[in-house]
């Protein structure tokens, strides 16, 4: 394969974008389907195809220069080699079985040319994101992702609580941004170039305080796309959009741009510990407040949002306990299985006209077992039950974590393993709800359109077997991720002894997870009051709130004083002043004007006389 | 030349202040024109004479360009004239107050 080929990646989806922008009015809707779903497979054909290109130090293709101003040049460059390879394949794979699924799930709604160019468009800038070498073009991708993501959330903008949601999305994560905007131009400052490979490699150049703040920066910026503490309220409200927006976001895309940005940059980081820790710390707290989250949600979507925004805080401590491929191995296997429950829980909605309340959803089990089984899977990987994708990866991150053998990323571990515990709680709260019949079923079942269903099977497969893309040696497997992205790691193997251990206690605690959940809901359909903790877990933790008092209220107070005091009162005073005073001066002068021919004869001739003195005085 | 220069002088000034006067005193429109014309011809005086005293035609000239300027000026002003008295039924200055701000 050429190795100019490689612009085809992210182009195809553009070309779909583009095609169906124009001209989606004018042919049928299945062509707009088809044309869609077949650039995003065509892109994940190129990137299969072209995997040779990305061994050893990877391919890199200058298209062309995009800006040049004398210092600064930036040529539209792509960089395609394992790490980007691995992720194009995922984004591309997913993102077709979601594209696939969409045809179904929008089978009779409005607006299918403008869903369509807009997940296309999505997929083009996440690969953009995925595929560029250049911080700059990244930022476009970056900014592309989130543009799409606002428009696709507040999809149904008709309504007033979507189109807020997708303002919400917008906006925090552009309060993120701004520090990745910050981080890229110190770098440009710093190394003279925006080339990502340029900057890796002169990472260990730069002073160890500027790395730290730089490590802060991105991490910060990360934060943002990721959902991570501070900047995860907007993605609970995300799930206002379509749901195959949701697992398009919360799997495939969006949600892991953070993750890999720190991944493709992480020599730089990796120069600091205390950016390292920070990034660590970020991670688990994340996941443990949105494991608390999600133990008490009652709408089905937020509560895979907010394991979303847990297994995401794995991938953080997973990149800041310095395991890159801890780190991409489970963003592979989470982007699975995350898509299938999205993509199940899709279903689960639909088959129920549109309820999401837990607790007036049921008898998935016996009503739609294509569904039910599916949802299992994903569920089984979620809660890491031995064996599946995500107990393996979940694995790896806790063990590269206690592997740092200090105290720090020992405690980060403990707190890494209670996560696990409430995961595996919440996942089987999901399962004991949803999957037993109950009274008061929603009883006419709506059909499912077959693309709604064939789609999780490859998806559940994927999650279930996704451990044999990283197999521990300690299960007999090879390690072909590790082998792929290269040895990153930086602590010391840890003995096979604790990684057995820590493998038991996991497998101990989704079962207990299990027990609990078999405990407190099977056979109880009613839903308990919820008590103050309940509520408080329920509201995030009252972020929203929290947020609204410390950070929007006195931003409003700010605001209304500029504006009620300042520019009213103010400015506005001093401009009316002004006119009044003209205005007075003017009625003054009026008077002088009376009309009367006699007196500006007199004016005149006083005038006259006035300026005959004049003249005399001077000739003097 | 017979008539000495301040003779023309003292009685061009005295024939001007009592146009300005006339002006500034009278209230009738056709007066105030009066006092106009008056005052004119009090400037045109000073021009001939002094166009004699330096034996030069420029101020000749100039005051036959003055009465011809006069003239055209005193048609439009009698056609105002009666214009305004058609308007008003007098022409007493004081009632043409239509431009008070």
């Amino acid at each position: 394969m050429s190795r100019d080929l490689i612009f085809l990646i992210p182009l195809l989806p553009l070309a779909g974008a583009l095609l169906n922008m124009l001209g989606g009015r004018f042919w049928p809707r299945r062509v707009t389907e088809s044309l869609a779903v077949a650039a995003v497979a065509g892109a994940t054909l190129a990137a299969a195809l072209l995997w040779p290109l990305s061994g050893g130090e990877g391919t890199t293709v200058e298209l062309f220069g995009w800006l040049r101003a004398g210092p600064l040049q930036v040529p539209m460059v792509l960089h395609f080699d394992r790490l980007a390879a691995c992720m194009a394949l995922m984004v591309t794979g997913v993102s077709t079985l979601i594209h696939v699924y969409g045809t179904g799930y929008l089978h009779r709604k409005e607006d299918a040319v403008r869903f369509f160019v807009l997940l296309n468009l999505f997929v083009f800038a996440m690969l953009t994101v995925v595929l560029a070498d250049n911080l700059l073009l990244l930022l476009l991708g970056w900014e592309g992702v989130g543009f799409c993501s606002y428009a696709l959330i507040g999809y149904w903008y008709r309504e007033e609580e979507n189109a807020s949601a997708g303002r919400k999305a917008f906006l925090v994560t552009r309060c993120a941004d701004v520090f990745l905007l910050a981080a890229i131009l110190w770098l440009f400052q710093l190394t003279g170039t925006l080339s990502i490979t340029a900057i890796n490699a002169q990472a260990p150049l730069l002073a160890p305080g500027t790395v730290t703040l730089l490590a802060l920066l991105l991490l910060v910026g990360a934060s943002g796309k990721s959902a991570q503490l501070p900047f995860m309220t907007w993605l609970p409200d995300a799930m206002a959009g379509p749901t195959p927006v949701s697992a398009l976001i919360h799997a495939a895309t969006m949600v892991t741009a953070g993750v890999y940005l720190l991944c493709r940059i992480f020599p730089l980081i990796s120069q600091s510990p205390t950016g390292m820790a920070a990034i660590a710390a970020v991670g688990t707290l994340t996941a443990l407040y949105a494991a608390t989250c999600a133990l008490v949600q009652r709408d089905i979507k937020r509560l895979l949002a907010y394991s979303t925004m847990s297994q995401i805080g794995y991938m953080f401590l997973a990149v800041g306990a310095g395991t890159v491929t801890g780190a991409m191995f489970h963003l592979l296997t989470h982007a699975f299985f995350k898509a299938l429950l999205f993509m199940a829980a899709g279903g689960i909605i639909h088959l129920a006209a549109g309820e999401m309340d837990l607790f007036k959803l049921g008898g998935l089990a016996r009503r739609s077992p294509a569904v039910f089984w599916p949802l299992l899977a994903g569920v089984l990987c979620l809660a890491g039950i031995p064996l599946t994708g995500g107990f393996f990866s979940k694995d790896a991150i806790l063990l590269a974590s206690f592997a740092r053998g200090n105290m720090f990323y020992q405690v980060l571990c403990l707190l890494g393993l209670l996560t696990a515990l409430l995961t595996a709680m919440y996942s089987f709260r999901l399962i004991y709800l949803v999957g037993p019949a109950r009274k008061g079923d929603i009883g006419e079942p709506h059909h499912l359109p077959s693309t709604m269903l064939w789609t999780l099977i490859p998806l559940a497969i994927l999650g279930l077997a996704g451990g044999l893309l990283n197999l521990p040696g300690v299960w007999g497997g090879n390690e072909w991720l590790e082998g792929l992205l290269g040895p990153l790691i930086t602590a010391g193997e840890p003995a096979h002894v604790f990684e057995l251990l820590l493998g038991l206690i996991a497998s101990l605690l989704s079962l207990a997870g299990w027990l609990w959940a078999r405990w407190r809901y099977a056979g109880k359909p009613e839903p308990r009051p919820v008590g103050t903790a309940g509520t408080f877990f329920l509201k995030g933790w009252q972020a929203d709130r929290a947020i609204e008092t410390l950070l929007l209220g006195p931003f409003r107070a700010i605001a209304r004083f500029w504006s009620a005091i300042v520019d009213e009162r103010l400015l506005e005073g001093g401009v009316f002043l002004a006119a009044r005073s003209c205005e007075g001066f003017g009625q003054q002068l009026r008077r002088l004007t009376t009309g009367r021919l006699g007196h500006y004869l007199t004016a005149m001739a006083f005038g006259l006389g006035a300026i005959m003195v004049w003249v005399l005085l001077q000739s003097i | 030349m017979i008539v000495p220069m301040g003779h023309i002088l003292i009685v061009s000034t005295t024939l001007f202040f009592m146009g300005l006067g006339c002006i500034l005193a009278r209230r009738n429109l056709i007066m105030i024109l009066i006092g106009i014309e008056i005052m004119i011809n009090a400037a045109g005086l000073v021009l001939v004479g002094a166009s004699a005293l330096w034996r030069q035609a420029d101020g000749q000239v100039f005051v036959l360009l003055l009465m011809g300027v006069t003239a055209a000026e005193v048609a439009i002003a009698l056609a105002m004239v009666v214009y305004l008295y058609g308007f008003k039924r007098n022409l007493d200055i004081d009632n043409f107050d239509g431009m008070r701000g």
